[in-house]
């Protein structure tokens, strides 16, 4: 069942999204042909215009991946669309679970989609050649080989993403538990959900400082941390992200448990 | 056992006691209607049976097990309002159900559709309310369920497509499983009850095989629905 339902919501949702992949590429292409045209001050005009749209679909991408999720999730949940939803013979586990694993696919076809739309509008040997050296200037300062730094990297933003998106539906969730259909509670207690987590992640960092001098330094001088220091920042800042991601996780199947009362 | 058990069941929204202390069965092979007045709880009951709002007091069992996932198997719903998503077309509504219900006929889906002249490849959000009402209804009963929950399943439609729909009722739900209609359109449907449930402000007030109650009185269901709820 969790494939099926996954199945139709990814066929939803990149309904959506291939309009902005899709402009993307396209004005991604249109930039590295305007910028190659040498000589013409129009064509190049056109050019700097295409690679603003480029970068503007590019935030739209995940913007979209992210405020499109909730969207549906509010519908689905508890517009219109939940009488289908919720009568569907799945378990509440099942539901949430394709709605999240949905999120994260789309996310990293996006991440695919923006690193094409970048390489075909910007590629260059200069261009590779500084971003060569930036990764390998951070990677030499924090001792780490530049695979080794990319993938912190990602997984960061990657867990970043699956907080912020299941922080949406915690608020959602909440806001319909306690004012019924109100948007705005929503909002609201998304907000809150999101904030705490952000402080919860802090207030763990405090604690490691507790046992690390070099992170107390940074809540109680103006040092920065050393390297050392940083290093155990980045591991405390994963770990304690893929925690919040799988607490949160079973918070919000436990809510959604409990029973949902539809509009 | 009675394929479904509401048990004293209390529903509360805020301040405003919905449905309070209801109790009824239904049993296999029957067709039951649940007639009530606007805003009398018919629709909140329904939604309460089919796992959309939670009880505050009370137990609903369907074929001896609670609403869950199980019961959703053999229940098909057709809910007052437009349900499905809109940027469907009619065929990737119908390839939806076949996807989740083990029971769906597709065979008889496209049939009934082709029945109601409704275009398959047609995109729901192309059609009138009432021609998705239609569709739903053709979905919810095409599939091989053992309860079929209708609400309020002629409230769009035309008066002509009325008599049709009844009849696609009659001769389309699967034998031995029970059909439990809310209405308040009951000259339309008091043909096909075998019994008849009366919901008033919250409350069960009669519950009733339907020619019994037609006998007693010596008037139809309408008329006596008419006269037990005069304004």
């Amino acid at each position: 069942m969790l494939a099926k339902l996954l199945k139709h919501e990814l066929k939803y949702m990149l309904k959506f999204l291939s309009i902005f992949y899709s402009l993307a590429i396209v004005f991604a292409l249109l930039t590295r042909i305007f910028l190659s045209i040498e000589n013409s001050f129009v064509f190049n005009i056109i050019g700097e215009i295409c690679s603003g749209a480029t970068i503007a679909m590019i935030a739209n991408t995940i913007i979209n991946n992210i405020v499109r999720y909730w969207v549906r999730f509010r519908q689905t949940m508890y517009g219109d669309e939940s009488y289908l939803t919720h009568t569907l013979p799945i378990t509440k586990g099942t539901l949430y679970s394709s709605k999240m694993l949905a999120g994260l696919i789309t996310m990293l076809i996006s991440v695919i989609v923006i690193a094409i739309s970048v390489f075909i509008a910007y590629y260059s040997q200069a261009n590779m050649e500084m971003l060569k050296t930036i990764f390998n200037t951070v990677g030499v300062a924090l001792d780490v080989s530049v695979s080794t730094l990319i993938i912190v990297m990602a997984l960061t933003l990657f867990l970043q993403y699956s907080c912020l998106l299941q922080n949406g539906f915690t608020g959602i969730i909440l806001g319909h538990k306690m004012h019924g259909g109100k948007i705005g509670f929503s909002f609201l207690f998304g907000c809150i959900v999101y904030s705490l987590w952000q402080m919860l992640g802090l207030l763990s960092l405090f604690i490691t400082g507790l046992f690390n001098k070099d992170i107390l330094d940074m809540f109680t001088t103006n040092n920065i941390a050393s390297i050392d220091g940083l290093k155990t920042i980045f591991t405390v800042i994963c770990v304690y992200y893929a925690l919040a991601v799988i607490i949160n996780f079973i918070l919000n199947i436990k809510l959604i448990k409990k029973g949902i009362n539809v509009e | 056992m009675a394929l479904l058990q509401v048990k004293n069941v209390y529903k509360s929204f805020s301040d405003k006691n919905v449905l309070k202390d209801v109790s009824f069965s239904v049993e296999s092979g029957r067709i039951v209607g649940l007639l009530g007045k606007n805003g009398t709880g018919k629709s909140t009951l329904i939604k309460l049976i089919n796992d959309l709002l939670t009880i505050d007091k009370g137990e609903i069992l369907i074929n001896g097990e609670k609403v869950g996932v199980k019961t959703k198997n053999i229940v098909s719903y057709l809910p007052e309002r437009t349900y499905l998503d809109k940027s469907m077309t009619v065929k990737k509504a119908i390839d939806y159900f076949s996807d989740f219900y083990e029971d769906f006929d597709k065979v008889l889906a496209e049939k009934l559709l082709n029945d109601l002249k409704l275009d398959i490849n047609q995109k729901l959000s192309k059609m009138s309310k009432g021609m998705q009402e239609k569709v739903q209804l053709v979905l919810v009963l095409s599939r091989k369920a053992e309860l079929y929950i209708l609400d309020e399943p002629l409230g769009g439609v035309d008066p002509a497509t009325r008599d049709y729909i009844l009849d696609t009722i009659l001769k389309n739900f699967n034998i031995g499983a029970s059909v439990l209609i809310s209405t308040h359109l009951i000259s339309d449907i008091e043909r096909i009850l075998d019994d008849v449930i009366f919901i008033d402000d919250g409350k069960i007030v009669l519950t009733c095989p339907s020619d019994e109650l037609r006998k007693k009185e010596n008037a139809s269901i309408d008329e006596i629905f008419r006269r037990m709820f005069r304004c």
